[in-house]
């Protein structure tokens, strides 16, 4: 029964009933859950229909709400986000929520307050962040399909690290309403699945105008799944030389063999510059970091989540349980977003780093006016040990190099599994596309994933 | 740029948090560490780019009344809630 779980979801419906795929899924997350900690919820009552993870800074009606955090308690949130809303519309089962690294602060879920999430691949390395959860219940085929949340990468590197597909769309292509906010300027709602098509068809679902979100774009639904079949032939791919310029070793070879690949199905490839994309890791770590200053300043006792028992004045209710819930590394950003933000330093910080992404924002216009995409690799290396970055913020911050770019500017992005190092641990091409360029982004993923056709391969604890 | 403990503690208070001395120097390390890194910013040239708003204005929505939030969802998610649907919190007046 668990063999359904490994077939592309438009198969597996043809030959099980809604109910017994459902039961599949729950059975694979008794599995596979324990040794993994994909999961912080299980909707034992889940409804009928395909089932979906959902990350647990989305909120949900009916199951907790942690963000992976203490602060916010025994919270229920009391109405759905609205991507969650438009997949139980369309016949999606909501059945469980994903661990992450703490408020979607991190690169690898270890900063999670319920305990890191393992790789599947190699159990004793991360799985990636902050979607860690997210990544991992999709990788060891515990459901088909996760959302998970996007600020500097956080769905495309999990996805990259687990060796499964990570969507992060335009910047207000999904509704952020219910994503609980970190970076809003840069947050978006991602798709987590092992097949494009599968990612394909569920943008379709959740993607849209919201009124509830005023930063949501009204343009059209396009049909994501249209041109996946329509290969690559004649259309532009730029490799961004001044990420290139540093890869070696594995991910050097693995990134020659997709374009190898890619050249074979027609692409066109050219290097291409863009000059300021080194900065994006400084500019995302002030202009994410002040917004979630701001957005961070609602866990405060008062309304919901944890409040210190301690507390007698008020102060102490700010000052006591914003301690108390909060882990290390949140607070070590609201801290460098305060900073950023405050009197006498914002010129020189906030709207410095807002000017640099002002010329990055130039810098890629430039490039997608002359290719219709932009290829990199996902990740600088393959997953870490556990424990093995914790000790150095920055060197975990850098994980993001090659992702961040895109949430800064907007575009949508995807990353695609592109093969396995030698200790087999999954290595993984990112494609970007203009803004609101989904359609034809998933259709060059596809085609590489045509050629390749490396989601049928299995971890070790599915097999 | 150097964060020092005075630093550290006036841009906690900012954000409402607390550390002890400990936690201020190690705060106060890793702020330094990651700045140091995020200096490099001032290298670009930025003549000519404006980070400032966007030019998009904030779409606006009539103001037409719509049922809000159900109130026992609220409450149940209180800390402290009054029967009259207030949520209890310490003195605030005079603090």
């Amino acid at each position: 029964m668990s063999e359904l779980l490994n077939l592309p979801w438009h198969e597996a419906k043809t030959q099980a009933t809604a109910r017994e795929l459902l039961d599949a899924s729950l059975r694979a997350i008794d599995e596979r859950n324990p040794a993994l900690n994909a999961f912080l919820h299980v909707a034992r009552d889940a409804a009928d229909g395909m089932p979906v993870a959902v990350k647990d800074n989305i909120v949900t009606i009916g199951m907790p709400t942690t963000c992976a955090s203490r602060i916010l308690g025994s919270f229920v949130s009391p109405f759905d986000a609205t991507a969650v809303a438009r997949l139980r519309q369309s016949g999606c089962s909501i059945i469980g929520k994903t661990n992450l690294d703490e408020f979607a602060m991190g690169s690898s879920t270890e900063h999670s307050a319920f305990g890191t999430s393992r790789n599947p691949w190699d159990t004793t390395r991360v799985p990636g962040g902050s979607s860690g959860g997210s990544a991992v219940a999709v990788a060891a085929r515990m459901v088909p399909a996760a959302l998970g949340s996007e600020t500097g990468g956080s769905v495309r590197q999990p996805a990259a690290l687990c060796g499964v597909v990570g969507l992060k769309p335009t910047y207000g292509r999904i509704s952020r309403n219910g994503l609980v906010a970190f970076g809003s300027s840069v947050d978006q709602i991602g798709i987590v699945t092992k097949t494009v098509r599968e990612c394909a068809d569920l943008l379709g679902v959740i993607a849209g105008h919201d009124p509830l979100d005023s930063t949501s774009s009204s343009a059209s639904v396009d049909d994501y799944a249209a041109d996946l079949d329509a290969g690559i032939r004649g259309l532009r791919f730029g490799v961004v030389r001044e990420a290139v310029s540093q890869l070696e070793g594995e991910v050097r070879a693995n990134f020659d063999d997709a374009l190898t690949v890619l050249r074979g199905a027609g692409a066109v490839i050219e290097e291409v510059s863009v000059p300021t994309i080194g900065y994006a890791i400084a500019v995302y770590y002030i202009v994410a970091n002040a917004e979630a200053s701001a957005n961070l300043s609602r866990f405060d006792g008062i309304r919901y989540g944890h409040r210190s028992a301690r507390a007698k004045t008020i102060r102490e209710v700010y000052f006591e349980s914003r301690g108390e819930g909060f882990g290390d590394e949140v607070k070590r950003r609201i801290m460098l977003g305060t900073f950023a933000l405050s009197s006498g330093y914002y010129d020189a910080y906030y709207g410095r780093a807002q000017a640099v992404r002002a010329r990055l924002r130039a810098d890629f216009d430039a490039a997608f006016a002359r290719f219709d995409y932009l290829l990199t690799p996902t990740t600088p290396e393959p997953a870490f040990a556990i424990g093995a970055k914790t000790g150095d913020p920055l060197a975990m911050y850098l994980s993001d190099i090659f992702t961040a770019p895109a949430n800064l500017v907007g575009i949508p992005a995807i990353a695609v599994p592109s093969g396995f190092s030698r200790g087999k641990l999954p290595l993984s091409l990112q494609v970007m596309g203009p803004h609101f360029s989904e359609r034809a982004l998933l259709r060059a993923a596809s085609a590489f994933e045509r050629e390749t056709g490396y989601w049928r391969e299995l971890p070790p604890v599915c097999t | 740029m150097k964060i020092d403990r005075d630093e550290a503690k006036r841009i906690a208070g900012l954000a409402h948090l607390e550390f002890d001395d400990a936690g201020l120097d190690r705060m106060a390390g890793e702020m330094t560490k990651i700045l140091s890194y995020i200096d490099q910013l001032r290298e670009v040239d930025i003549a000519g780019f404006d980070g400032g708003s966007s030019t998009d204005a904030t779409p606006l929505r009539e103001d037409v009344p719509r049922p809000s939030i159900d109130r026992a969802a609220v409450a149940s998610n209180a800390p402290a809630f009054s029967a009259d649907g207030h949520f209890i919190v310490p003195k605030v007046i005079g603090e």
